[in-house]
């Protein structure tokens, strides 16, 4: 029964720590011009996120290294630099749009200025880092996050054309005012969204963590494929709902307050208090698991001591630099400078870095070295190589298509 | 200094195969994740520190093969990535006869706190962290 539970759990606070800011904003984004007709690339998304997550994590707890020491053992320095370098980079815009975003969505809540509320967000993100054990800071986040599924509950009560639905996302087209270029820039996007690197620094230094061994990788492969595929589900429902709403009415979303529009109009009140709360768990969540990868990535490169597990004081230098990626993140938003906007070019950014992360992890599943006799079966690599040719694709033609498309415009 | 004449690696005989465990510095040694002997990371390998004849320094003949004598961390990782030598006074030192065993991890015998090539570690903890309440629990 505790067992049971504990599947439960996982896959409950995997479905609810899947969706982040960028998720949101850029399916909403997505939604308001093509209706369903990118879906595809989520479930392509999902799919990826869910091979290479589950690699990782069976990296982690056969071998008991987390993913950035074992690119920088495989890589060299001078790759492993250049990795770190733009890893670090995106974590830091990432963790700028998350707190942006916890601080619109208390904006949404109160009616005060996102910018009142980016000291509250940064000091909580920083003292449940500081204080709060790692699962208690899984767990509550990710059910709490769970109130996100209000957008699938909104997306039947607007009583949707089903069948038009599914014509988008079964026949996808782009349609008649839209570019090609952008329609495959925003493809580039969702991919990025859904398979974002740190995701995957955050999984495996979790597993470290948590201290999980070969026994416990049942239940965490349970947790990714049952967790993930749903939270792609709830990817796909905030696509939806700005399909049904947004786009007919012509409405473009540049703030937070149109992807909530729809679950406003089908739910009232009452939806877009869950949904608020939803926002602001899935990312504050968020916001602690790409503060942690920035730790976890230098910490791991530099072979410093990290680790929640660890009292601050016997990992000092893994606690002030995620102070220092806090402030970084802080003094960013003080700019003045768009949450959204930092959230539209941080999934773009992480879907040209995505090659850079997932290559060292195919080459150390297979290594007997470390993994003894749980390398990858050749399904899987067969998997994987097919995925970063997918990678490689996005990844080359992304900065291409962000200069063409003017940012997908 | 005048230039010895380089020999061509092709005419130098294979030396004999030594008895025991053969690690490869690079696939084994370089950028693995360096444990103490309570299994606290103290670094990465940085870089190797060997014994014997300097570059382009003879070697007279029958001398003794050069042997590992440090692991090296701290700036030296900057000149294997940009090139250059630091100079010897500023190279941060793990004696090789502090290494108890080479694995996917390299694990010292010595605690962390011992060595040099924590300071930066143990002056953040006694330095920075102190003067945040609570940095010395256990997180709940």
């Amino acid at each position: 029964m505790k067992r049971l539970l504990g599947v439960a759990l996982g896959i409950l606070t995997a479905i609810g720590g899947f969706v982040d800011i960028g998720d949101l904003v850029t399916n909403a984004v997505v939604g308001s011009r093509f209706g369903l007709s990118l879906a595809w690339v989520v479930v392509i998304g999902v799919l990826g996120i869910c091979l290479f997550a589950n690699m990782s994590g069976r990296v982690a707890a056969v071998s008991g290294r987390a993913t950035f020491e074992v690119i920088r053992e495989r890589m060299g320095p001078r790759a492993g630099l250049a990795n770190l370098g733009a890893s670090f980079l995106i974590n830091l815009m990432t963790v700028t749009a998350e707190i942006g975003g916890i601080a619109l969505a208390l904006q949404l809540a109160s009616g005060v200025s996102y910018m009142l509320w980016v000291p509250f967000a940064l000091l909580a993100v920083w003292l449940v880092i500081w204080r709060v054990k790692f699962s208690i800071m899984e767990n509550v986040t990710g059910l709490v996050g769970l109130s996100l599924v209000v957008f699938a509950v909104a997306l039947f009560l607007l009583k949707p054309d089903w069948g038009a639905l599914a014509g988008q996302a079964f026949t996808p087209s782009v349609s008649g005012e839209e570019s090609v270029g952008a329609y495959w820039y925003y493809a580039i996007a969702l991919f990025g969204a859904a398979m974002t690197p740190y995701e995957v620094f955050f999984f495996s230094s979790g597993a470290v963590e948590e201290g999980w061994k070969v026994k416990d990788l049942v239940q965490s492969r349970i947790n990714v494929l049952m967790g993930f595929p749903l939270g792609g589900f709830l990817s796909i429902a905030i696509a939806a709902c700005a399909a049904v709403v947004l786009l007919p009415a012509g409405i473009s979303v540049t703030t937070l307050s149109e992807v909530v529009l729809p679950v406003a109009q089908a739910g009232g009140q009452l939806a877009l208090a869950v949904l608020i709360l939803g926002i602001v768990a899935a990312t504050f969540g968020a916001a602690l698991e790409t503060t942690l990868s920035s730790g976890y990535t230098l910490a791991q490169f530099f072979g410093w001591p990290w680790g929640k597990f660890r009292r601050p004081a016997a990992a000092s230098r893994f606690h002030v630099a995620m102070m220092v990626v806090l402030l970084a993140g802080v003094a960013v938003l003080a700019t003045g400078v768009d949450p959204i906007l930092v959230t539209e070019y941080s999934v773009v950014f992480s879907a040209i870095a995505l090659p850079l992360t997932y290559l060292p992890i195919l080459i150390v599943a297979n290594d007997p070295q470390y993994m003894g006799k749980h390398v990858n079966g050749r399904a899987v690599n067969v998997a994987g190589l097919v995925y970063l040719v997918i990678i490689l694709v996005a990844s080359l033609a992304a900065i291409p298509l962000m200069i063409a498309t003017g940012a997908g415009a | 200094m005048s230039k010895a004449k380089r020999i061509h690696p092709l005419k130098i005989r294979p030396a004999p195969r030594p008895a025991g465990l053969v690690l490869d510095a690079q696939l084994h040694l370089l950028d693995r994740q360096m444990l103490d002997v309570d299994g606290v990371p103290v670094s990465t390998v940085d870089d190797v520190e060997l014994s014997g004849p300097e570059p382009d320094e003879r070697i007279p003949e029958g001398a003794e093969a050069p042997v590992i004598s440090a692991l090296l961390t701290g700036p030296v990782l900057g000149t294997r990535i940009f090139g250059g030598r630091p100079p010897s006074s500023r190279l941060i030192r793990i004696p090789w006869s502090v290494v108890a065993g080479v694995d996917t991890v390299v694990k010292l015998g010595v605690r962390s706190d011992s060595l040099d090539a924590s300071w930066v570690e143990r002056w953040l903890r006694h330095h920075v962290i102190p003067r945040i309440p609570g940095g010395r629990h256990d997180p709940h």
